[in-house]
């Protein structure tokens, strides 16, 4: 089943890439694309995302000026860029040990453990712990094509799936906007749906 | 839908957005290569300590104290949390309205709103061009960079130093002069010793040891206050304390403290202690004096021989000139210290060798300059300044003063102006008439009333019309009084900019905020054990700075870079460059007496030791010889009398130390009827100021209900219903806080305190972050400067007047907010 991983694989992508930086007029336009549309019309088309892809649209489309994608800017960096367990902490390590208020703690060193024993790396222009959840969505995409079922499995219950709907709540709470609350419940929403396919299909 | 349909449209729909950002990428071969080779212990030093450090995988994991350091404090389990906490700014941010209106937007959304990262380009550009528009349009008045703190420890990454330098390259600006630790006392000291005092070395501490009989601590706290140090920390001034708690012990040295509240030191020593009424301590100078003189225990050889103007000062003492004799009958009405104590006091001030030791807080309120002046008055009637643990000291509690200096030439550091020769690009010096020199304390005042003509030591200091202010590596939203007063001036400001390592209040209210890194985050050299001198420590870098942060010097090269002045400003040396130079000069300049190896081989050891230095006797000098030795003062003696001051003819600070009534005061004084008691806002016993409130797992060591604690009087908590553990609300006109209670036999009744430094948090009535950037809010985390007052000392000084403030406080009844000084700026929550 090669091409529904690599169609998982760009999917974990998009996200990972929503939640590592800002929304560009680039990345709205691509995704208000007919191909962009398409993708999204068809996540749509399932009960568990069609609400998020509806906000997701509605919010896409109001981007008209340079403002509103400022404005938007401010939701992201507000929610994901400052503070720490008061904002939506983007980092595993908030949520599965709060009493740990740190940055680059130990699930840092853990993911970065996984990423070179992978003979992967951040980014240089991304330098953030790489317990970011943008860093655990794109490892995911990478499993996708790179490793088994089981291998998948096991890393999706151990950095991903214990966390991103506490992280999806917390978003939920935070953002006024609207656009990243429904882009987190779609990540979480995404990961769950994906989990079971992954346990049907082992 | 069928999980296999939707699995097959998913092929057939999916796509790349080619735009969309990668976080990923194949590990480099040098990084494959690079061997995991077992990290050593690397030395660094800061205001904390001096600490060495190990790291694991590219991240701080060890942290142990420098091996030099015999009296590490419990700080040093903040020292991660420095560098780790979650209040780390870690992107240039521009806030949004200022983004879209520039200097026309909504100011009054300032505090509390919302940001954009942008990149560094973006952000010195921005900076560049408002500094453009305002030098253009207002001229150097309009811009105000001289704010100074306790930055980061560092020679050569000095924040202060490299923000001057470079926007003095841009144009001319508002400075300051005097600071909030020692202002008044900064101010009046050289009037009446010569010097300020309260930066100097004093009189070793083994001398005192040996020959002092008794020690007077007056205000002072130095075992709370020894834990930080400007320079890398060693606290080489712990192993006298423990001496001097032998010495006590053994009935060998009386040590007395003046305070309203039992110290740290008071309790560490369990020493004697006088309570006296917040503010009144002059009251009790004067009649210790009064008792000294009328019952000829005064040194009149030594006054006559020493200094000036005693018997312009003797008609105040005995009531000739105000018909208030000074006695101990009418001190024990103002201060509650009995006669008798008073009269004991006196005689034992004589009755042997007497070391007087202020500490710093006593002229942080209304009238500070005379506390100092009137001890310094007391110290010489006793007659014995200059003799090895007598006389008086203002600054035994700061920095390892009082452990001789080795002697050794300390390093030099980066530049803080330009070199000979160069000149902004804005090279106007025209201030239109205001002042290019402000007092450090009276910049809100001037914000809210620019034009306005204050007295200032003897001149006129006319307010300039601040437009534009610079905040870099200092916290005035720790610092300064009244916040809800500086709510009201940043409203009138245009472009506030803020470089720091961590999202402080100060941060919330810019409209730019650069990311610098921390001291652990770059290389630099500095001294340890302070004052002492005892070395040279190499401040190695721990790990690359976090994010997009930048190292000082890197921030400002880049400014630099676009004004055209990189080389200039750089002297076209790197960062390694000018370390080996700074480095260099210090081993030329120490050549002869202390040799110092080649830098790389100092980098290597991570320290270079100068040694010991020689016990030393201030004042020593002139007490020999007065003519040959005189001090400062326009008399070249002390100047019991100030001809100088009395010239001013200021209401507020007279020819002579005096008694003066507070605007407010407790126990009896003026506003204390409505409220009754006072706060008392001193340096924590946790932090350095605001300097690791943000360090997370620390913080969490003292913090009472999430919230800095504020100490109690048990029977005034009883009778208000609070128990240990209470969220308590605390408020006067000025505004409101909320702390958590600790009840505790330290403090009187009457008395509360709350450290100085923690974190401000303002909320809304409906605890949200937004309804924070209201006048009024109520604080969330209990900052002390919420409630104090925004005055100047006197007329002399015009310093920092954050003691003389009144409250009452209360158990909180309602919806307890979440704390909200550490999460950075705060967007709009639903």
């Amino acid at each position: 089943m090669t091409t529904i991983n690599t169609a998982r694989a760009q999917f974990y992508r998009l996200l990972s890439s929503l939640f590592a930086k800002e929304v560009d007029s680039a990345l709205t336009a691509e995704l208000l694309s007919e191909k962009g549309q398409g993708f999204l019309q068809h996540l749509a088309s399932e009960a568990a995302f069609a609400q998020a892809i509806e906000q997701i649209n509605a919010q896409l489309n109001a981007l008209k000026t340079e403002q509103d994608i400022l404005v938007l800017s401010a939701d992201f960096c507000g929610l994901f860029l400052v503070g720490g367990k008061h904002s939506a902490s983007p980092y595993a390590g908030h949520y599965m040990e709060p009493e740990q208020s740190v940055l680059f703690g130990r699930y840092h060193q853990k993911m970065q453990q996984v990423l070179s024993s992978n003979e992967l790396a951040l980014h240089a222009n991304f330098p953030e712990p790489a317990d970011h959840i943008a860093v655990i969505l794109a490892y995911t995409a990478h499993l996708c094509t790179q490793a088994d079922t089981q291998e998948q499995l096991s890393f999706i219950n151990d950095f991903l799936s214990s966390w991103i709907n506490d992280f999806s709540a917390q978003v939920s709470s935070h953002d006024a906007g609207g656009f990243y609350r429904a882009v987190a419940a779609l990540s979480a929403a995404w990961v769950r749906y994906d989990l079971e396919c992954l346990s049907e299909a082992s | 839908m069928k999980r296999r349909d939707f699995l097959k449209g998913m092929i057939a729909t999916s796509f790349t957005a080619i735009s969309a950002a990668s976080v990923l990428t194949p590990l480099s071969v040098l990084a494959k290569m690079g061997a995991k080779k077992q990290d050593d212990w690397l030395t660094t030093g800061t205001h904390f300590g001096a600490f060495k450090i190990k790291r694991k995988n590219g991240v701080i994991d060890q942290v142990k104290p420098f091996d030099l350091d015999k009296y590490p404090t419990d700080m040093i389990n903040g020292i991660k949390g420095l560098v780790y906490n979650p209040s780390r700014v870690r992107y240039p941010m521009v806030r949004l309205d200022f983004l879209l209106k520039g200097h026309q937007s909504d100011t009054s959304q300032r505090g509390d709103f919302r940001f954009v990262r942008v990149t560094w380009d973006q952000a010195l550009n921005l900076f560049k061009n408002s500094l453009d528009e305002v030098q253009t349009k207002y001229g150097p008045s309009g811009l105000h960079a001289g704010q100074t703190g306790w930055r980061a420890t560092g020679q050569l990454h000095s924040s202060t130093s490299h923000m001057q330098r470079a926007v003095g390259m841009h144009g001319n600006f508002v400075k300051k002069i005097g600071d909030y630790s020692t202002g008044a006392g900064q101010t009046i000291l050289p009037y009446i010793l010569g010097s300020t005092e309260v930066y100097a070395q004093g009189t070793s501490w083994s001398l005192i040891l040996d020959n002092a009989k008794t020690i007077i601590l007056w205000a002072n706290d130095p075992y709370k206050n020894l834990q930080v140090g400007w320079n890398a920390e060693t606290h080489e001034s712990f192993e006298y304390l423990a001496q001097l708690k032998e010495k006590v012990q053994q009935g060998k040295i009386r040590v007395i403290s003046i305070d309203p509240v039992a110290s740290k030191t008071q309790n560490y020593l369990d020493c004697e202690k006088i309570y006296i009424n917040p503010q009144t301590d002059v009251a009790l100078m004067l009649a210790i004096a009064h008792e000294l003189y009328t019952n000829d225990l005064h040194d009149k050889a030594f006054i006559e021989g020493y200094s000036l103007g005693f018997d312009r000062f003797v008609p105040y003492l005995t009531g000739e000139t105000d018909g208030i004799e000074k006695t101990a009958q009418w001190a024990e009405k103002i201060t509650a210290v009995p006669v008798d104590v008073i009269k004991a006091l006196a005689k034992t001030m004589v009755a042997g060798r007497t070391q007087m030791l202020m500490g710093w807080c006593i002229q942080r309120q209304q009238h500070g300059e005379q506390p100092y002046w009137m001890a310094a008055v007391l110290a010489t009637m006793v007659g014995q300044i200059g003799l090895p643990g007598g006389g008086i000291s203002y600054g035994h509690h700061y920095s390892s003063i009082g452990v001789p200096s080795s002697g050794a030439a300390a390093p030099g550091a980066f530049p803080r102006n330009l070199d000979e020769g160069q000149k902004p690009i804005f090279d106007s010096e025209d201030f239109k008439g205001a002042s290019s020199t402000i007092p450090v304390a009276r910049w809100i005042d001037a914000i809210l009333e620019p034009g306005k003509v204050i007295d200032a030591n003897g001149a006129k200091i006319t307010y300039p019309e601040i437009k534009m202010m610079i905040f870099s590596g200092n916290n005035p939203w720790n610092h300064h009084q009244d916040r809800n007063r500086m709510k009201k001036a940043f409203q009138k400001l245009e472009c506030v900019v803020t470089i720091d390592m961590n999202w402080t209040a100060t941060c919330r209210f810019s409209d730019i905020v650069l990311p610098a890194c921390t001291t652990l985050e770059r290389n630099d050299i500095d001294i340890y054990g302070s004052y002492a001198n005892r070395g040279l420590l190499a401040m190695q870098k721990m790990v690359e700075p976090l994010f997009d942060s930048l190292s000082d010097f890197e921030i400002f090269t880049r400014f630099a870079r676009i004004l055209g002045k990189e080389k200039e400003y750089t002297r076209g040396m790197t960062e390694l460059e000018w370390l080996k130079t700074l480095y260099d000069d210090c081993r030329s300049a120490n050549s002869e007496k202390f040799p110092m190896p080649e830098f790389e081989q100092f980098w290597r050891d991570g320290y270079v030791h100068f040694g010991e230095g020689e016990p030393w006797t201030r004042h020593a000098d002139f007490r020999a010889d007065p003519e040959i030795n005189p001090l400062g003062t326009p008399s070249g003696m002390i100047e019991i009398f100030s001809r100088k001051i009395d010239r001013y003819q200021y209401d507020d600070c007279k020819g002579h130390p005096a008694w003066m009534e507070k605007t407010e005061r407790s126990h009896g004084g003026p506003g204390s009827d409505k409220y009754p008691v006072w706060l008392q806002s001193c340096h924590p016993d946790k932090r350095l100021h605001s300097q690791m409130c943000e360090s997370e797992t620390f913080r969490k060591t003292y913090t009472v209900s999430d919230r800095e604690p504020v100490y109690l009087n048990p029977s005034d908590a009883k009778r208000r219903g609070i128990k240990d553990g209470d969220i308590v609300r605390v408020y006067n006109d000025r505004g409101q806080l909320l702390a958590g209670a600790v009840l505790s036999d330290n403090y009187p009744k009457g008395v509360i305190r709350i450290e100085e430094g923690a974190w401000y948090g303002p909320v809304g009535e409906d605890g949200s972050k937004a309804g924070g950037a209201k006048i009024g809010a109520i604080c969330s985390y209990g900052d002390p400067n919420t409630l104090t007052l925004d005055i100047g000392t006197s007329k002399l000084a015009q310093a920092c007047s954050a003691y003389t403030c009144l409250v009452d406080f209360e158990k909180y009844r309602g919806a307890i907010p979440k704390v909200s000084s550490f999460s950075g700026p705060i967007e709009v929550s639903i």
